[in-house]
């Protein structure tokens, strides 16, 4: 997953500080939480974005 | 002197080059830069997930089983691409929109 899909999964900039990281991830999370209707593949989507952005990982391949 | 004029030819020629090229390169780069805008990477991104997304990939989205009724896709679907307008990204939405366009297609293929 490239920073620039991360951004994008999370509805940031690309420059956002991990707190705005954060944020947003839990937010995202809401939306797609799989105890709450969403989907296994979604919720891993929003969590690695969430690494992603904060420099956890360093990954190039496409997130989709 | 010979050698002054044979210097300047080449100063003129090869400024020439130089100044051609620098203008290439600054007109590429003027392209690239309103391809690179996020805004239209994302809607190119769209389009482009319009056309080749798999199937598979569509039913991992919205967490369907590969025999699920299309009523089943429909009511995953709503509740993913509702609460995604609330709390998630136009991104995330539009692939929950593109995945139940994607089965859309093939489901109600077989369903024929």
């Amino acid at each position: 997953m490239t920073r620039r899909e991360a951004a994008l999964i999370l509805g940031l900039r690309e420059s956002a500080t991990p707190d705005k990281v954060k944020e947003a991830h839990r937010k995202v999370m809401v939306a797609n939480h799989p105890d709450a209707g969403g989907s296994d593949y979604l919720a891993s989507k929003v969590n690695e974005a969430k690494d992603v952005m904060l420099g956890k990982t360093k990954g190039s391949n496409s997130a989709f | 002197f010979q050698a002054g004029r044979i210097i300047a030819n080449l100063i003129v020629v090869g400024s020439g080059v130089l100044v051609r090229a620098f203008a290439q390169a600054y007109r590429q780069a003027l392209q690239n830069a309103s391809k690179n805008g996020v805004a239209r990477e994302a809607v190119e991104n769209m389009k482009k997930v319009g056309k080749t997304m798999s199937e598979s990939e569509a039913r991992q989205i919205l967490g369907v089983s590969e025999n699920a009724s299309w009523e089943e896709i429909l009511k995953k679907y709503d509740s993913l691409f509702e609460n995604n307008a609330k709390n998630g990204s136009f991104y995330l939405q539009s692939k929950v929109f593109r995945a139940k366009e994607c089965l859309e297609s093939a489901v109600k293929k077989d369903g024929e």
